[in-house]
């Protein structure tokens, strides 16, 4: 995935689109899998869903189509808000935590510093490591039984290893947050090295030149940069934790979950009557995390109208 | 009939595509076998034919999944079947496809799953919906390993299943007895437990040293069922338990688990992360004794007569976890079972599959391997087949088989079951401040709809 990487002069100037004009069945063809695979799978998908939310569930014995019923129940119950609150707690704070540490790393990548091709080589190895992987992890470093807490109880910090705060199964949730920082970290880092790189550092020694001080250069200069590459990624990393499943549900606090945990225990009940009320729960983490989406462009247009850009 | 063929259209983005010719042949064998023309012979060469059988069962156990690779798959293999273990999270995921399956009109030999390993709520629902095979395991060869006899008590494993009946629609495959194992490191034998009360005091004694996994996985039912066998206030115990909500009725039955549901809601305060906020009820078994191998938690519960055994020796267990005869007198035992699907592509190979599963080899060889106690009867068998059984046990650990055996009881029925695990989830997890009439009452109307 390339993330908003500036043209870098021969690549994409656009020249070879307009210049070289492709018979429109190429196009076609090349557009179809994509087209097909999004439409069927993803389309289909989405429509079912919606439909099955709106109580269209005939092979377990609902079919009371239109039904907003399902809906209603949802957000008039206390409970669907408490998850939202959690699912978008867990997804802010890990996102602005992991944007914090991707700026300080990647303004260091662009700088020579001693072992920086080792350094930039490491950072990214969390990219390589699934999430499952980092969970375990979390386990074993952070839970209560694990090295942390053994080690501080060895070292006689504390008298029982259960004594260590609870890092995991709480709704503070530093575990979930540290596994989605601890992965989405290089993923935004990588996004803005890439921009910072192709920039080059010439604007900002202008800029020190002129007289600015490293405020003023990293807001009026730096940050316009590497906007586009923060927005794409935070976005990115944002829609992931707040639709993830894994994490929270292995490393939460238990009732009140997340939302798509939430979803999960309505699927798995014996009541078939909440498989609707699970996909309703579904399909509004798909309205909350669209209505997210569109505030979160507007905002950002508004911020390149402002400064001219758009 | 047309509304049916609306929703295939849609649900068909569900189904994978499947030969439409096989369904005539399956119709025809189904409906001779159960009509008792076939000889075992003509099921043998019929299953020959099939070539293959799909087994969907709970692939969390690694010693199970070795066991049926390198024991089961080539047994049948030998018999001219290839097993094709499927191995799912959770048995419902087996039973939502075969639904999903049949409401995209998949009639009879048009399915993809032949066999499943389940029993309670999951062959409730399978049966509710008549999706099975049929009446099949009295007519198996091997069915002379169990005890048909309704006069004998003992066959009421074989003939209900979580109190519903069987109809002979699936085959017993083991036996498995709730059983709560300590970590004798952290508890002396002068605390050990008999009593929710013994409990209860080695609680406040030892805060947070305790939990029970979540319902509605079905270890956490059966602790919350046992804790309301044990306060039944009439001191009757299980039995009323056996009669289905339709029987025994909503208000009866909150009046006889209130007195559980208040003892489960007077120990919360004492189990793991009460202390700290936030009571930790692990997901399912592997969870919880993950806690209890940590030292986290000095007790922990779970299906598994030699759960003991296995997990000391795979280092699941402490080293020094020990058995306990815990509830006194109602330690729930039950069997589980292998159900044959109504659709299942294979009806034939699947009916090998399970006289293969019933006979004393394979259950010597399971228990032997895994642990998973016999499902067939031992007085049932020739002498040298039961010694093999005895010889096949792995050992017990601070209590005898006897011991274990004289505290038993039987499952809830599944229908409460249902209600049961509803409950929970609205008065303990939710903390609900209705009475428990009322829960239970909207529980059981929601479950009927």
């Amino acid at each position: 995935m390339q993330l908003a990487t500036q043209p870098s002069g021969q690549l994409s100037t656009g020249a070879t689109d307009r210049g070289v004009s492709r018979p429109v069945w190429l196009t076609l063809v090349a557009l179809g899998p994509v087209t097909l695979v999004l439409g069927l799978l993803f389309g289909g998908a989405c429509l079912l869903a919606v439909a099955q939310s709106l109580g269209f569930a005939p092979w377990f014995g609902i079919n009371t189509f239109p039904d907003f019923g399902y809906f209603a129940a949802l957000w008039g119950g206390g409970m669907f808000w408490n998850a939202l609150g959690l699912t978008l707690y867990y997804g802010v704070v890990s996102t602005a935590v992991a944007l914090g540490l991707a700026l300080l790393l990647a303004q260091t990548l662009v700088k020579s510093f001693p072992g920086r091709a080792l350094y930039r080589f490491v950072y990214k190895l969390p990219l390589m490591i699934p999430y499952t992987v980092g969970i375990a992890l979390a386990v074993i470093m952070m839970g209560n039984g694990g090295m942390m807490s053994r080690l501080a109880a060895t070292l006689g910090l504390i008298s029982d290893p259960a004594e260590f705060p609870r890092l995991l199964h709480t709704h503070s949730g530093w575990g979930i947050i540290a596994v989605y920082v601890w992965k989405q970290t290089p993923f935004i880092t990588l996004a803005i090295y890439a921009v910072l790189l192709g920039n080059g550092q010439e604007k900002e020694e202008a800029a020190a030149i002129l007289g600015a001080n490293r405020r003023q250069i990293f807001f009026g200069v730096t940050l316009p940069q590497i906007m586009p590459g923060i927005v794409s990624a935070t976005l990115i990393c944002f829609s992931f934790s707040i639709g993830a499943f894994e994490a929270p549900f292995i490393l939460g606090g238990g009732f009140p979950d997340t939302l798509p945990v939430m979803a999960w225990r309505y699927f798995n009940d014996a009541n078939y009557n909440l498989q609707a009320q699970g996909m309703a729960t579904v399909v509004s983490i798909g309205i909350v995390a669209g209505i997210i989406l569109f505030l979160y462009l507007t905002a950002y247009r508004n911020f390149e109208r402002r400064r001219g850009r758009v | 009939m047309s509304s049916r063929i609306k929703y295939l259209t849609a649900a068909a983005a569900l189904a994978v595509t499947t030969s439409s010719f096989a369904g005539e042949g399956a119709a025809t064998f189904q409906a001779d076998f159960l009509a008792g023309k076939l000889s075992w012979q003509n099921v043998v060469q019929e299953a020959q034919k099939e070539g293959a059988v799909q087994f969907y069962y709970w692939g969390g156990s690694d010693e199970l999944n070795v066991w049926i690779d390198s024991v089961a798959v080539p047994a049948l293999a030998e018999l001219g079947v290839k097993l094709v273990p499927n191995r799912i999270t959770g048995t419902k995921d087996a039973v939502d496809l075969v639904l999903a399956e049949a409401a995209s009109g998949r009639g009879i030999g048009e399915g993809s799953v032949d066999a499943i390993w389940l029993n309670g709520e999951n062959f409730y629902t399978l049966s509710r919906q008549t999706m099975l095979f049929g009446s099949f395991a009295q007519v198996l060869p091997n069915a002379d390993n169990f005890e048909w006899d309704p006069a004998d008590q003992r066959s009421q494993l074989n003939f209900r299943d979580f109190g519903v009946e069987t109809g002979s629609q699936e085959i017993p495959w083991s036996g498995e007895q709730y059983v709560c194992a300590v970590n004798r490191a952290l508890v002396s034998t002068d605390e050990t437990l008999k009593t929710f009360d013994d409990l209860k005091a080695y609680l406040e004694a030892n805060p947070g040293k305790f939990t029970y996994v979540k319902p509605p996985n079905y270890v956490g039912n059966t602790f919350v069922q046992e804790v309301v066998y044990s306060f039944n206030p009439d001191g009757t115990g299980s039995a009323p338990f056996q009669k289905s909500l339709e029987d025994l009725g909503v208000d009866e039955l909150a009046r006889l688990a209130a007195p559980g549901f208040e003892y489960l809601r007077s120990i919360e305060p004492q189990l793991l992360g009460a202390a700290s906020g936030n009571v930790r009820y692990p997901e399912d078994a592997a969870a919880s004794r993950g806690l209890f191998a940590n030292g986290e938690t000095h007790i922990h519960c779970e299906f598994g007569l030699f759960a003991v055994a296995t997990n000391r020796a795979n280092g699941s267990y402490p080293e020094t976890a020990e058995e306990v005869v815990f509830p006194a007198g109602n330690m729930i035992k039950n069997k589980n079972y292998l159900a044959i699907v109504a659709n299942a592509p294979n009806p034939a190979a699947a009916l090998v599959f399970a006289n293969y599963m019933a006979s004393v080899d394979a259950q010597a060889s399971k228990l032997e391997v895994i642990g998973y106690p016999a499902g067939i009867d031992p007085w049932k068998l020739s002498a040298t087949d039961a010694q093999r059984l005895v010889e096949a046990a792995p050992p017990h650990f601070g209590v005898t088989q006897d011991e274990l055996d004289a505290n038993i009881a039987p499952d809830t029925n599944a229908s409460l079951v249902d209600v049961i695990e509803a409950t929970w989830l609205e008065f303990i997890e939710r903390k609900a401040t209705k009475p428990l009439a009322e829960i239970m009452a909207s529980a059981a109307a929601d479950l009927a709809r």
